[in-house]
């Protein structure tokens, strides 16, 4: 084939390769600027990714709900309506199998984790329970989250999650009312 | 600095063996082969310093710089990546050797999943590493044809391997179709490279990493009827062996076909796991599906083996017979013998494993080979120790099995040394 063929080829690809990271960021950034944002309380522990560093990862109060459907499977997906209860924190209303059309309430595209048979309750987990930090902050957070929760019942740890159709952007940590990376700077 | 072979064929010149003449020419055959040597070795290091700059970004980015904003981190996840595009432009435009085509579309490959990567980490989008293999394997994936880069083609393979892992052994009841597309992409680029390249490193890596990457792969294809999983990998390695036994693959080094020695241990091992008589009992005896994709899978890998088979020996490609090409199909309709008995399936498994043993002794003894013979005694040797674990065996029978098993070894590599030296003195 011919070099310039070869090299038109190449410019297509090229342009892929940039539009996936571009439509990541536009995607995220839409999100951002015109989803709604909800509180959600979380207790953050401390793994790894191999290829994008560290992260803590988010344990959420409200991943689980009561249903008398034991059809659930894991890994199927659940849309989960939310609404906010009177502390002004991100609480569950509804679980369905399918967007409910015409209901007002936010939802987002959960993943099930697991149904309890016993106590009838389901598992999930949400498509934003990772939280990318600097290596050496993400050893240490989830120990300082821990002497928090401790020492007070009141200051709660929540996740800040903007969300827009059926997705949602974790923006960031608040502990004691200061985003975590602040508060993690002032507590070294 | 003279090499010992320039100082033979002088030996040889002043001792009047070969003429000045023959000197000469032999001298200038070897200098033409050796002349692209240094520049292979330049792009075999050239591809290993661009990984490593790749997987270095990869890891510097990992570490979450704190103090840059959300613009100079975004800036920093496309810088790569556009570096690597600009150097590979300009490589495919000037048409630049293969060292440079092979360091920068490897550098280019690393840039694509540190972007990705760096972009999931500012917006803390937390995508399962599947997903995030898959995008990245297939945005590259254009690069191996463009660049004509072998490289490319060997982190194609590795990386759809761990697409495939993840996808099907980690993330639940998922099949990972996908990566059947993944390997028929790469399939033409290895075709061009056995055709011409069929003598270098590069065929030999592949002809192991493509069967290795099956193997592992198959697997996640097995969801809900395990027997058929048996059955899959059984297939599996005839195909490989008989792919490994046509004579394009088989006339070349041992070394070089991954395809027959994957295939042989492959298949003797799954045969002496068979030869168990609680798999017959327990697994086998399950309730099987027939409408399932375990069913289909194994339907068409047997249809493309049994197709491979009759078409190699219409083309005359197998030199001689050997019975380790038909140990799928014997074990097929075993497989579903087991289904309505078991112990007719455990007799018929155990009396081929024999068989297997004593034909490798004989092809051993008869083409003096150590290798074969050697195989064919720890087939014996494999299968006397796995019936040790399930029959009642008294410990004075299972001590002189394997007391003859031992004169054996030593009978029979005595014959093949004795039989050497005979044919070194004729």
């Amino acid at each position: 084939m011919k070099t310039i063929y070869i090299f038109i080829i190449f410019i297509v690809v090229g342009l892929v390769q940039l539009f996936i990271p571009v439509n990541m960021i536009l995607n995220q950034e839409a999100i951002l600027k015109s989803g709604t944002v909800y509180k959600f309380k979380t207790r953050p522990v401390d793994p790894n990714d191999p290829f994008k560093g560290k992260y803590i990862n988010l344990n959420y109060q409200i991943d689980t709900f009561e249903t008398l459907d034991t059809l659930w499977q894991r890994y199927d997906e659940v849309y989960v309506y939310l609404t906010v209860d009177s502390l002004g924190f991100a609480k569950i209303k509804n679980i369905s199998r399918d967007v409910i059309l015409n209901s007002k309430n936010d939802y987002i595209k959960a993943k099930v984790y697991w149904y309890s048979k016993v106590d009838h309750k389901l598992s999930m987990s949400f498509p934003f329970n990772r939280y990318y930090m600097e290596e050496s902050k993400a050893e240490n957070a989830e120990k300082v989250v821990r002497d928090i929760q401790r020492k007070s019942t009141t200051s709660a740890t929540y996740a800040l999650v903007y969300i827009k159709n059926g997705q949602g952007v974790l923006n960031d940590v608040i502990l004691e009312g200061m985003p975590i990376n602040d508060y993690l700077e002032k507590h070294k | 600095m003279k090499s010992k072979f320039q100082s033979d064929i002088k030996e040889l010149v002043s001792e009047q063996v070969i003429s000045k003449d023959v000197a000469t020419k032999i001298e200038a055959y070897y200098l033409s082969k050796q002349s692209d040597s240094p520049n292979r070795l330049l792009t075999v290091f050239g591809v290993l310093g661009s990984a490593r700059v790749g997987m270095g970004i990869i890891l510097i980015l990992a570490h979450n710089w704190d103090n840059f904003t959300k613009t100079i981190k975004t800036f920093f996840a496309f810088l790569p990546l556009i570096i690597g595009q600009l150097i590979v432009g300009y490589v495919i435009l000037k048409e630049r050797s293969e060292t440079w085509k092979e360091s920068s579309g490897v550098f280019l490959f690393f840039a694509v999943g540190a972007s990705m990567a760096l972009i999931s980490q500012i917006y803390n989008i937390p995508d399962d590493l599947s997903a995030y293999l898959l995008t990245w394997v297939l945005l590259c994936a254009p690069l191996i044809y463009l660049l004509k880069s072998n490289m490319l083609a060997v982190l194609h393979v590795l990386f759809a391997t761990s697409y495939a892992c993840s996808y099907g052994y980690f993330l639940g009841n998922q099949t990972p179709w996908l990566y059947l597309l993944l390997l028929a992409i790469v399939v033409p680029r290895y075709i061009n490279i056995l055709k011409k390249k069929k003598s270098q490193n590069i065929s030999s890596v592949l002809n192991w990493l493509i069967p290795l990457s099956l193997i592992i792969s198959f697997g996640a294809f097995v969801k809900n009827n395990e027997q058929f999983g048996y059955l899959i990998y059984i297939i599996l390695f005839g195909l490989l062996f008989n792919i490994g036994k046509t004579s394009f693959f088989y006339h070349q080094k041992f070394r070089r076909n991954g395809y027959y020695v994957l295939g042989s241990l492959g298949t003797i091992f799954m045969l002496l796991l068979v030869s168990f008589k609680w798999l017959w009992e327990n697994i086998f005896t399950k309730a099987i599906s027939f409408n399932s994709q375990e069913f289909y899978f194994v339907l068409f890998l047997c249809v493309v083996s049994i197709i491979l088979l009759s078409y190699s020996y219409s083309k005359k490609w197998f030199t001689r017979f050997d019975p380790f090409q038909i140990v799928f199909l014997i074990f097929t309709l075993v497989f579903f013998i087991g289904l309505a008995s078991s112990i007719v399936p455990i007799i018929i498994i155990n009396a081929l494993l024999l068989f297997l043993g004593v034909f490798s002794v004989k092809e051993g003894i008869s083409h003096l080979s150590f290798g074969t013979l050697n195989y064919g005694l720890l087939i014996i040797s494999a299968l006397i120790l796995c019936r040790f674990f399930d029959t009642n065996m008294s410990f004075v029978i299972r001590g002189l099995l394997f007391v003859s098993v031992g004169l054996g070894f030593f009978f029979t590599n005595y014959i093949i040394i004795k039989r050497q030296k005979i044919g070194n003195k004729k």
